[in-house]
């Protein structure tokens, strides 16, 4: 058994694992296969970066790892992140996260990020394998890329560097209360610019996407260009939104313009279950760590909408729409469960639920063979404080560095404190 | 005559002094209105009275009385007078208060003049009595409602200097005052452009302050050796009348008299028609309350969307503010209406109506209107009602306004003179039946409406035509009728005419332009057609479907819950104290009090046994650090030293997010000011009694404490380019900051102890150190009276506080998030400072960039006293799974990980006497967890503040049924209501959710 400890210790920062070059076999852990339930005390076999075999598995040519009372899972997929995007949220230089103006579809996020940020380490000892990095901004943020969460940069990282392109549904709700600047009228005018600007911006890319098809001469125009695949139907439309309204408008939006949607925060998606159902709209649900956002609202509704969009059938997973609290993403699963949603369901939620949506699911999401060798050893629960608590991690076969910033910095001060006889 | 009247020598005694300049005016005629409905008082009215008006005042007054011979008659023939109105908060005649104007750039100063305040927001040394002007258009306004005499002040400012009685007159200014009007007073700063105060708390502060002073400034007046001239405080020193506090709502209206109480100030206060949802605090208080006109509109909840977005409360409001002047009449307080904050004054009466139609008797409307006023203005001797010798102030209209709210004005008369007038008051009232002969045919000619837009059908057998082109004039109604209906030809024009000796008589001009006269014989309408008497059909007065609860909102409870005798049988209890974790234990509540915990107790008499097999007990989840429960800003971000406000002046009790951190088990929190300044606001310890008052939250055993902070905050590192000037600016700066104002606060306590060491005797004449609120709260700090909280990062800056208190003599209780804390752990446990932690965010700024989640263990390891805080209403729901976080992170002990959000903030907020541990005799403050009470899979099911349940699931499951049904009830009434979807739904106050780094200028934003 490697001691990834002793390994990281002489390093300042993580070294990206080495290639596969030799078979593995995960020993005697229960599997969490999430695609086919727990497999109690079951081999896993990792071959080439992949998962060559479950249960009777050849221990030939193999590095044994001992997981004897640990827990497998396939390596947590975290959507809708600024990972590597910024690194410290006040200090402008640090942060990549948006471009200027409301409609910049042609900004790709994977472009920017930075492999080397000391927040991915943090994340990744949580269990959290790869990462879906998504622009901020305006209204058309741009696209998101998928990436995995150990390399040298970002070729080597990227799974996917065009997933989607991102619509943040304009606010509809007139805001009411002494801290809003803007009265009623002037936030009215906007909403309504808002709302024409981008139905203008897609009319204009569609005739673009139109005209290209049939073959007209005609310079290229880099912004409506890269929409082109949105309406060859190649990549969905991200759209954040939370509130009823805003997703009214949203579903609407994407029919009339026939486009594939996925929807992002949804807080009110419970309530329009039946038509997401109906027209097979993922919901890349937004923390439950958050307020009820209207006074008389359940005090648990946050907690429990997981589980009403399971209750309802719609398909959904979990997100942290931000950057070091992603690692709390296996405990926002676990909020889920404490609130009504079945647990294969919550692991759902992190793992083979996100790998679909994501379109990933064929290399991704659960223990199967022939997926990436993307897995995750926890001594527990993954989705429980009392659980979470990951002992080794393989990307596509290569052992993952566990080591961050925060455990160096405590031994630095541990040592202070054993000196001090503490 | 003359020596009736208080105050004012003689009227029009004044202008003796002017030069008269043309022909004299002669003031003194007798006029005598006779056969009218005459509202004497508001508790008498005479039918066929007659009121005689000589030398502008009331002379005679009674029924059937036979107008004086030198008197000129006016024969009102049933017409209405009512006493004229008097609006006790007016601005009538005051310079127009500029617009306020929000500067991009902090301006920390004021221009000085004279001996104008240090604060742009105080001005009482201004006088509305020589700064009034009659304007025109403000009084037409206010005469057309039947007013003559308004209280008028400058509406600008928390000082807005001394108001003044007049009457709407409009002659010379000076000839208008009536006397002398209070001082106003308000927490809105208005259009001073000066940052401080930028809070509520800040502008409660300055008003302390300056009552404060000018209790000094007397006595600086009385010593022979002379302080600064103070404009401001020159006139507050000895004034001893009344002061008119507008309040924003219930609660602040309670701010005010916690202010008035403190100062002994006779206070009477403008409300908000939220009064009726305190009814019972307000009531106490026993001071008059002036009450605006103005009601929330109907919500929109025409779809789906709009109505979740419309919350219970605004429902709820929307139904029960009409009714708020019926409350505070039921509840015997005294109050006044006024005209203030209505859009439009022609709205007033549909205002009052909304008031009687909730069910305000009328009469209590006109005591409000008149009486009321007249006796808190202190001119019951002169005003308020229309008895012998009181001004002649009153108005005539068609019909009773209190009895139809479209009631027909006509005149309005101020001392005896007509000032405002429609019409004529021999105007008349053509409504009612009138038999027409027309070319030997009986018409019937029914007129309908209003008396001044009248409607109308001329009948004949069962044919009829409405009539057309109407013009009312005061004696004189015209109208066209198209004739072929009847079959004759054409159109006729017609003219009726009513006689000065009481006859009526008509004129028709046939189509061939023949004009013909004819009788006319006039009686009231006989039978309405079915479309007016529905419309002009009182609503029958319909029972109110909104509850009203504690607080009045969603969860709300209508009675609090009670002190149970209660034994919890067979749990895991984790105490949190040395018995540890027991194991099948039981623990028995009674008289909010912890009687015994162990293993097998006996249940006494009358005891609730609830069985507990298979849950969790732990010590109610106690938050060092939260800013829930706060109105009116977290921040005074003003000044870099705000020692003076105070948290415990703007508790907010309807906050829903005190339910909901019930509702995950949390019972006690600090409300700490916020991190924008090195020595903040004074800190509040509050117990989560939802349902109470924000004084009975408070948490009386624990010692006061206070909010500091250090780093990039107070040094506005992230606030942007325009807060550059502020001292300090640099870590170095805060240091210097902090040491300056203790070596001051220092200097302040011996000032005051070598005054009170003298003997009382030495004492007087001489002068008293100022009261300095500020140095008050850090003497109180050198003293160990009060305990510091420091919102701290790195590591420099924890040394450096540490050391700067050693070298004052005090200890810094407790680094709040502070983040670095791991890194001088040694140095803060042999300080004696407790450490809080968020358990695990970092990277947000770059002071933090160094934080992790092992702190907490790293500390108490070091011997650090560690908590976990959450500084978030959201974060605050789940502390125990964030103190499971230390598990997670750093294996700590089960138990000890539990005291992070138990004990140890108890301890670290000095009241571990009290709570923070399950041990017989500390209070009852108790969570029911489903499960193990660190795993993020538990949650909590039962919590106890005190012995009593304030959240339990088997409650929540009510209320939530009881929410969603009076929801729907209301939205229904709201949907059938005839405004619906032309009101814009307010939001209701409530919650407002601050962060530490909330730091917006309360006041620099439109509250309307």
């Amino acid at each position: 058994m490697i001691n990834i400890f002793l390994f990281a210790c002489l390093f300042h920062d993580q070294v990206p694992g080495a290639p596969q070059t030799q078979a593995i076999v995960i020993k005697g852990g229960d599997l969490y296969t999430v695609s086919h339930g727990v497999l109690h005390a079951t081999d896993l076999r990792l071959e080439g970066g992949k998962i060559t075999a479950i249960g009777e598995v050849s221990l030939t040519d193999a590095i044994i790892v001992d997981a004897q009372g640990q827990r497998v899972y396939p390596g947590l997929i975290a959507p809708m992140t600024r990972l590597g995007l910024t690194e410290i949220d006040a200090v402008r230089a640090t942060n990549d996260t948006a471009e200027v103006g409301d409609l910049t579809p042609e900004v790709l996020a994977g472009i920017a990020f930075n492999p080397d940020s000391e927040l991915i380490p943090t994340v990744r000892s949580n269990g959290i394998a790869v990462a879906q990095v998504a622009p901020g901004g305006g209204l058309l943020q741009g696209q998101s890329s998928l990436l995995m969460l150990d390399g040298w940069n970002r070729e080597d990282m990227a799974l996917n560097m065009s997933v989607g392109m991102h619509l943040k549904w304009p606010n509809v709700r007139v805001r009411e209360g002494w801290w809003v600047r803007d009265s009623a009228e002037e936030q009215r005018d906007k909403m309504s610019k808002q709302a024409l600007a981008l139905r203008e911006a897609f009319a204009q890319a569609k005739a673009y996407h139109l005209a290209r098809e049939a073959s007209r001469i005609m310079p290229k125009n880099t912004r409506w260009e890269s929409m082109r695949p949105l309406f060859k139907g190649e990549i969905p439309l991200y759209v954040e939104a939370d509130e009823y309204k805003q997703i009214q408008q949203a579903l609407e939006f994407t029919e009339s313009f026939g486009l594939k949607m996925v929807l992002c925060g949804g807080n009110d998606a419970w309530r329009l279950a039946d038509v997401l159902k109906e027209r097979g709209i993922p919901v890349i649900l937004a923390p439950q760590t958050r307020l009820p956002d209207r006074a008389d609202d359940h005090y648990d509704l946050p907690y429990k909408t997981p589980h009403l969009l399971h209750e309802s059938g719609v398909q959904f997973c979990i997100s942290i729409p931000s950057s070091w609290a992603v690692r709390n993403l296996p405990l926002q699963a676990g909020i889920a469960m404490a609130f009504g949603l079945p647990d294969d369901a919550a692991l759902r939620s992190i793992t083979l639920s996100t790998a679909e949506i994501l379109g990933v699911s064929d290399r991704l999401g659960s223990l199967d063979v022939g997926k990436d060798a993307t897995i995750i050893i926890s001594k527990g629960d993954i989705t429980d404080t009392l659980g979470l608590n990951i002992t080794a991690m393989y990307i596509q076969g290569r052992a993952v560095d566990l080591d961050n910033r925060h455990r160096q910095l405590h031994r630095k001060y541990a040592t202070r404190l054993e000196r001090a006889g503490k | 005559m003359c020596k009736l009247i208080p105050f004012l020598f003689c009227l029009s005694a004044l202008a003796q002094v002017d030069m008269q300049l043309g022909l004299r005016e002669n003031k003194n005629q007798a006029i005598a209105f006779t056969n009218a409905v005459i509202y004497v008082s508001w508790d008498q009215v005479i039918e066929h009275g007659t009121l005689v008006v000589r030398d502008q005042l009331v002379s005679q007054v009674g029924a059937n009385l036979a107008p004086p011979k030198d008197a000129y008659a006016v024969d009102l023939q049933g017409k209405v007078i009512l006493p004229g109105f008097i609006d006790v908060y007016s601005d009538y005649g005051m310079p127009e208060v500029p617009k306020r104007e929000r500067s991009r750039t902090p301006v920390y100063e004021t221009e000085r003049q004279g001996g104008n305040s240090w604060n742009g927001s105080i001005h009482a040394e201004r006088s509305a009595r020589d700064l009034f002007k009659p304007m025109g258009k403000q009084a037409d306004d206010l005469l057309a409602n039947g007013f003559t005499a308004v209280h008028t002040n400058s509406m600008d400012g928390v000082f807005r200097g001394q108001g003044v009685v007049v009457d709407l007159a409009q002659g010379l200014p000076a000839e208008s005052i009536l006397g002398p009007g209070f001082h106003g007073l308000s927490f809105d700063k208005g259009t001073s452009k000066q940052l401080y105060p930028s809070s509520l708390m800040g502008s409660i502060a300055l008003m302390r302050q300056t009552f404060a002073d000018a209790q000094w400034y007397a006595s600086v007046r009385k010593s022979a050796n002379a302080g600064e001239y103070n404009a401001a405080l020159e006139q507050l020193a000895d004034y001893k009348g009344g002061y008119l506090f507008e309040s924003a709502d219930e609660l602040s209206l309670l701010r005010c008299a916690a202010i008035a109480k403190e100062f002994g100030l006779n206070a009477i206060y403008v409300g908000s028609n939220n009064e009726y949802q305190r009814l019972e605090a307000i009531a106490k208080l026993k001071r008059p309350v002036i009450l605006p006109l103005v009601f929330p509109e109907t919500p929109k909840v025409a779809t789906a969307a709009e109505s979740m977005d419309v919350s219970l409360a605004s429902l709820r409001h929307w139904e029960l503010a009409p009714g708020n002047a019926a409350s505070l009449a039921g509840a015997g307080v005294p109050f006044a209406f006024t005209t203030y904050k209505l859009k439009k004054s022609s709205d007033f009466w549909a205002g009052l109506h909304t008031s009687i139609k909730a069910g305000l008797a009328p009469e209590q409307a006109l005591k409000a209107l008149t009486a009321v006023p007249a006796q808190l203005l202190n001119q019951e001797g002169q005003l308020g009602s229309l008895s012998v010798g009181k001004r002649a102030n009153f108005s005539v209209w068609v019909e009773s306004p209190l009895d139809d709210e479209k009631a027909t004005w006509l005149a309005t008369w101020v001392n005896g003179k007509s000032i405002k007038a429609a019409r004529d008051l021999s105007f008349v009232d053509w409504r009612g039946t009138h038999q027409i002969s027309v070319r030997d045919r009986a018409f019937v000619l029914e007129l309908s409406g209003s008396p001044t837009g009248l409607s109308g059908k001329l009948k004949l057998d069962d044919l009829e035509e409405s009539i057309k082109q109407v013009t009312v004039d005061d004696r004189e109604l015209t109208f066209t009728i198209p004739m072929d209906r009847f079959a004759f030809e054409g159109v006729y024009r017609f003219r009726l005419l009513a006689h000065t000796d009481g006859t009526r008589s008509g004129e028709m001009i046939n189509s061939f332009g023949v004009t013909q006269t004819f009788d006319l014989k006039s009686g009231p309408m006989v039978e309405a057609s079915d479309e007016e008497t529905d419309e002009e059909k009182e609503p029958a007065p319909t029972e109110s479907l909104a509850k009203l609860t504690y607080p009045n909102m969603g969860y709300g409870r209508a009675m609090p819950p009670v002190a149970e005798t209660v034994l919890l049988r067979n749990a895991v209890v984790w105490t949190s104290a040395e018995q540890g974790r027991l194991d099948g234990a039981d623990v028995l509540v009674s008289a909010g009090v912890i009687q015994a915990v162990g293993v097998g107790l006996d249940a006494p008499a009358g005891a609730t046994v609830v069985d507990c097999t298979g849950k969790h007990i732990t010590a109610g989840i106690i938050d060092e650090h939260s800013h829930i429960a706060i109105s009116g800003g977290v921040n005074e971000f003003s000044h870099a030293v705000t020692a003076e406000v105070r948290i415990g002046d703007v508790v907010n009790s309807d906050d829903i997010n005190i339910y909901r951190a019930l509702a995950g088990g949390v019972t006690t929190v600090q409300l700490l000011h916020g991190s924008a300044n090195p020595i903040g606001g004074q800190a509040q310890v509050i117990k989560l009694r939802w349902g109470s008052l924000p004084e009975d939250m408070k948490f009386k055993d624990a010692p006061a404490s206070i909010k500091f902070a250090l780093g990039e905050n107070v040094k506005q590192s992230n606030a942007g380019d325009e807060f550059v000037v502020r001292y300090p600016q640099s870590r170095m700066g805060v240091e210097t900051i902090i040491r300056d104002k203790f070596q001051a606060a220092k200097e302040y306590g011996e000032k005051w102890d070598a005054y009170y060491s003298l003997k009382p005797n030495r004492r007087q004449g001489m002068l008293p150190p100022r009261r300095d609120l500020q140095l008050e709260a850090l003497r109180e700090i050198l003293d160990a009276k009060r305990f510091v909280h420091c919102h701290s990062y790195v590591q420099s800056e924890i040394l450096m506080l540490m050391r700067l208190a050693e070298s004052f003599g005090f200890k810094i209780q407790t680094f709040t998030h502070i983040l670095e804390g791991y890194k001088v752990a040694l140095e803060m446990a042999a300080h004696g400072a407790g450490g809080s932690s968020f358990s695990d965010w970092w990277a947000y700024k770059f002071e933090v960039y160094d934080a992790i989640p092992t702190n907490p263990c790293l500390m108490t390891r070091a011997g650090v006293v560690s908590s976990v805080n959450s500084d978030s209403p959201e974060l605050m729901r789940r502390l125990n799974q964030e103190a499971g976080k230390s598990v997670l992170y750093c294996g700590m002990d089960e138990e000890e990980a539990l005291k992070l959000v138990t004990i140890n903030p108890a301890i670290q907020l000095k009241i571990d006497h009290k709570v923070g541990s399950i041990e017989s005799g500390k209070d009852a403050d108790l969570v029911v967890w489903n499960g193990h009470p660190l795993s993020i899979h538990s949650s909590a099911e039962r919590t106890m503040v005190d012995g009593r349940t304030y959240f339990s699931l088997e409650d929540d499951g009510k209320l939530r049924l009881e929410v969603e049904e009076e929801r729907a009830k209301l939205i229904q009434k709201a949907l059938k209501s005839p405004g619906n979807g032309s009101g814009k739904s307010k939001k209701h106050k409530g919650s407002e959710i601050w962060d530490c780094e909330d730091t917006v200028d309360f006041w620099g934003v439109n509250h309307d």
